[in-house]
């Protein structure tokens, strides 16, 4: 233990040998890890925070229903006769962030024309507390629990069949009996989504009103939403169908996919590319003492012993520039995290639209804590890597003292 | 301990017909309490032969037998375990680390040993007190001058009380006051604690001084001289 000691004083000693050097390569790795702690949990909190918002505007985290609701090849159709009730789910516990919803595809008639959408049934009090679909309508008002045959439309839609507030539209479907499901709604009110595309293609009435048209009993509806997911595990429930948001939106759970390995990749290329800077200097500065590494081996140190204090230099380094980076690296973090990014600094102040709606660009980020034994795990491979050259030289040189 | 070279040669083979003698048939006994120089032009042969006796490097024929074991049949790492245990090491440009103060340098070989804190402290104060400096263990190297630290890597050759002491060239890089100094200094740890000193040198001063002087040319011993200081 003692002469470990000495070993680690006489490697501490010799990392600061020139201080102004040993300073620059230090705060090289220090802002270089920093920067990748910051970058990282900026991709994936960014991600993440985006994605919550996205899918509390409606899509929810995920999906309960009957077997063969969604079609397995895809799951943007869907087989409307496939109805579930509550009995048929064991897991009450799933209920109080879940909410019950009917879905159908229907026509619905203004007065210049007719456009197929699709007809949601809320249960209208559970959605305003899970949702933000009453934020969401910002010309008129969200639909009345306790009202009946009331409907919000997207207000492009509103628009393409000429629909104002207070109008009546016709909706026409099929029921679940096989009859032609038709009814009069009241426009209550149109839904903002920020210019996007399911402006167009949405409606949204009581649930017990799209019951009533499509002939369901009182307790029946197509799909539960939940809108908490804890570590994206899903609820195991037999003899149903759980569909994650991956699922239901693959093209965005593709992008953001793509944004976290695009980030791990450019993580590796700038640790990579500080190695080999660092690799440079270590190579210099272990070359200037080669004369030391003889005498050391004349007066008696062997071989593995210079080794050992070489690495044990560089692993001091890596270990300060660890600390250091991560620290700085959280600080960063938590200021994002109070003073979130505004992330349409990176679309030119254009608004950002996802699957269709608006979201909020102010992200807040915050610590992922894997990234906090990931990423000194790779900048001390990386160092690792980094010594492989010039120790084998040191190694070489010190055994040919003379 | 009795240090013995018997037939010894060392060829370098710059290609199969260029041979270099470094050592030819070197034959030397070295005694306990020797204080002994190889005297030589640059180039003689006589660096070759202080880095044969301390293992530095293996001859190409021959034994080096120190207290009846052969160090050419050890590996690398029990030759430096064998030189670290039995054998000190004084430089011309001392080769102190700078990075250590002149205690900490004295304290490193005896840290390798694996001595206790309280017998390297007794020892480097000894060493310390040997040498001349007893109260200049904390300053780094940088703030000694060249004979204050050839004296620093004196004390560090003597502090393990190994049983062969090899110098090279310890006084060239000194002034003539310095350097008659640091040969009385040799003499004295010689006579007081009979430590077995093998110089390469060609300071007459030393010479003048040592019991043994064995004059080297193109690698041979040519001439062997004993005086009785």
């Amino acid at each position: 233990m003692r002469q470990f000691l000495f070993l680690l004083k006489f490697s501490y000693r010799n990392l600061w040998r020139a201080p102004r050097r040993t300073f620059i390569m230090l705060m090289g790795l220090i802002l270089g890890t920093g920067f990748i702690i910051w970058d990282l949990n900026f991709a994936n909190s960014g991600s993440r925070e985006v994605m919550k918002d996205f899918l509390s505007q409606y899509a929810g985290q995920y999906h309960i229903s009957q077997k063969g609701y969604y079609s397995e090849e895809s799951k943007k159709e869907f087989n409307n006769y496939k109805t579930l009730t509550d009995d048929e789910i064991q897991d009450k516990s799933l209920f109080p962030l879940s909410t019950q919803r009917v879905t159908a595809p229907v026509f619905i008639s203004g007065e210049k024309k007719t456009l197929g959408v699709l007809l949601t049934g809320l249960d209208v009090e559970k959605e305003a507390k899970l949702t933000s679909l009453p934020k969401a309508t910002t010309i008129g008002r969200f639909l009345d629990p306790l009202g009946d045959k009331e409907i919000i439309l997207g207000k492009k839609l509103a628009q393409r069949i000429d629909a104002k507030l207070g109008d009546q539209v016709v909706v026409i479907g099929q029921a679940l009996d096989g009859s032609v499901a038709n009814d009069l709604m009241t426009v209550v009110g149109l839904l903002d989504f920020g210019g996007g595309d399911l402006e167009e293609s949405l409606a949204f009435t009581q649930i017990h009103s799209a019951r009533e048209m499509m002939s369901m009993n009182d307790n029946q509806y197509h799909i539960r939403v939940s809108f908490d997911m804890e570590d994206e595990t899903l609820p195991d429930l037999p003899d149903l169908q759980v569909t994650s948001w991956h699922e239901l939106l693959t093209e965005i759970s593709v992008s953001l996919r793509f944004i976290d390995n695009f980030t791990w990749t450019v993580t590796f290329i700038i640790v990579l590319v500080i190695s080999l800077g660092l690799s440079n200097t270590l190579m210099i500065t272990f070359f200037e003492r080669e004369q030391e590494f003889q005498t050391l081996n004349i007066i008696g140190a062997r071989t593995n012993w210079i080794a050992l204090s070489l690495m044990l230099e560089v692993f001091m380094m890596g270990t300060m520039a660890i600390l250091g980076g991560t620290l700085l690296g959280h600080l960063f973090t938590t200021y994002s995290y109070y003073y979130p990014v505004n992330i349409q600094l990176f679309t030119g102040g254009k608004p950002i639209i996802m699957g269709g709606m608006t979201i909020v660009p102010l992200v807040r980020i915050y610590p992922v804590m894997e990234y906090y034994w990931k990423v000194p795990l790779l900048v001390y491979f990386f160092l690792g890597l980094t010594m492989i050259h010039p120790l084998i030289r040191v190694i070489r040189r010190s055994q040919n003292a003379i | 301990m009795q240090f013995e070279m018997i037939d010894v040669n060392k060829i370098y083979e710059a290609s199969a017909d260029n041979k270099v003698y470094g050592a030819r048939n070197i034959n030397i006994t070295i005694s306990d309490g020797d204080f002994m120089a190889l005297v030589g032009p640059s180039g003689s042969g006589k660096t070759t032969i202080l880095n044969l006796i301390a293992g530095l490097i293996l001859p190409s024929s021959g034994v080096l037998n120190h207290g009846g074991v052969d160090i050419t049949h050890l590996s690398l790492e029990e030759r430096t375990r064998h030189r670290l245990e039995s054998m000190g090491f004084i430089f011309q440009d001392y080769q102190l680390l700078p990075i250590l103060t002149a205690a900490e340098n004295i304290e490193f070989p005896l840290q390798l040993k694996g001595y206790d804190q309280q017998e390297i402290k007794n020892r480097v104060k000894w060493a310390l007190e040997q040498v001349g400096l007893p109260e200049m263990g904390n300053r780094f190297p940088k703030q000694l001058s060249g004979g204050q630290q050839q004296r620093v890597s004196i004390a560090r050759a003597i502090a393990g009380r190994p049983e062969l002491i090899l110098a090279d060239e310890p006084t060239a890089n000194l002034d003539s006051r310095t350097a008659q100094e640091i040969i009385e200094l040799f003499l004295k740890l010689n006579k007081e604690f009979n430590l077995t000193f093998v110089f390469s040198t060609h300071d007459q001063r030393l010479i003048d001084e040592v019991r043994t002087v064995l004059y080297i040319k193109d690698g041979q011993i040519t001439e062997k001289r004993t005086h009785h200081v």
